[in-house]
């Protein structure tokens, strides 16, 4: 099969074509494999941020969150099995109730307050994508070991000096609590 | 309207969403569901605040600029063509409910177990009626009720139509 090799991260072109039926040969949005680095506190803004990181390191894309989502991403980080099945546990019940799969999570766009992420499902043979805020997103990829990537827009966008000036401010402690 | 699930001798009860109270000084909120069916009746389930302000949403019909996570399990449903068809109350242990979401996609039945906040937070989203059956009605935790009435009581916060008949 034919790769597609993008910032370290390879996708098979099926894979690809999939993500972006409507793309042209020569305009397919590039998008990045990410891991989760880790969930930490901002207590500036009251919010937990997600870490998101390439393969390699070079990207690193930060996500803020709430703390009830926060929580679903942590949940499914540390393989905790709550006693009754939490929001996210509950909406990949869905999912298995039908044998539907999550086949991977894109984050499309962070906006200062508004944050999109496509999820794109596979059931009886027929491609879906659904659109979610990636904390959602990124909570059933977790619980469905399905793949999180993110568009190379997305990752321009998150200016660099910005990004340095903010990992200042992080205490290396931080990291280290639920790296993976 | 098809007829509510399995044994017919598993009686069940309409009920729909009263209200979504603040429980003070706590993490929880009090989500009050009410009887259909002509009976005085206030069924109180206590769920966390993240539940309680997802199920406030719905009953506001508030439009929020993103889809909410039940938004999302709607829409998830709505793209499959999973309809949710009723939801049911219908188990209590150690003071925990439990519920049972029923999901139709081309006449296959499947159920689904969930918290009943998740399950009425989907409900009312989706418009699926919800029921409680008798069983978990009679063996409801009148501990907590009264509890929750003494404090009501106390506060005196302009809520005494909540009351049992």
């Amino acid at each position: 099969m034919r790769n597609s090799k993008m910032l370290g991260c390879t996708v098979p072109v099926a894979v690809w074509r999939f993500l972006f039926p409507t793309a042209g040969g020569a305009s397919f949005p590039v998008i990045t494999q990410m891991h989760l680095k880790g969930l930490m506190f901002d207590p500036y803004n009251n919010a937990y941020i997600v870490v998101l990181r390439d393969e390699e390191g070079h990207e690193m894309l930060p996500i803020w969150v709430g703390k009830a989502e926060a929580g679903a991403i942590s949940m499914a980080l540390e393989n905790v099995a709550p006693p009754r099945p939490m929001t996210h546990d509950f909406m990949k019940s869905v999912l298995d109730a039908y044998d539907a799969k999550v086949i991977s999570v894109v984050i499309t766009d962070l906006n200062e307050n508004t944050y999109f992420a496509k999820i794109h499902l596979m059931y009886e043979d027929s491609e879906y994508t659904v659109d979610a805020r990636p904390s959602d997103a990124i909570a059933l990829a977790l619980r469905s070991n399905a793949p999180v990537f993110a568009r190379e827009t997305v990752l321009n966008k998150q200016s660099s000096e910005e990004l340095e000036q903010w990992l200042e401010n992080l205490k290396p402690e931080d990291f280290g609590k639920l790296d993976s | 309207m098809e007829q509510p699930p399995s044994s017919p001798d598993q009686g069940l009860i309409a009920y729909k969403v009263d209200r979504v109270l603040d429980e003070t000084n706590t993490d929880t909120k009090i989500l009050v569901l009410s009887r259909q069916d002509g009976q005085s009746d206030t069924f109180p389930i206590w769920i966390g605040a993240a539940e309680g302000h997802a199920i406030k949403l719905a009953l506001d019909t508030t439009l929020t600029p993103r889809p909410m996570s039940h938004d999302l399990i709607k829409s998830i449903a709505e793209h499959l063509n999973v309809h949710v068809r009723r939801i049911v109350i219908g188990d209590v242990k150690n003071s925990t409910y439990y519920a049972t979401v029923y999901l139709e996609n081309n006449g296959v039945e499947r159920t689904v177990d969930a918290r009943p906040s998740d399950a009425i937070s989907l409900a009312l989203r989706t418009n699926a009626p919800l029921y409680i059956t008798e069983d978990v009605l009679a063996r409801r935790n009148t501990a907590n009720l009264d509890l929750w009435l003494a404090k009501q009581d106390k506060n005196s916060m302009n809520q005494q139509e909540v009351r049992e008949s």
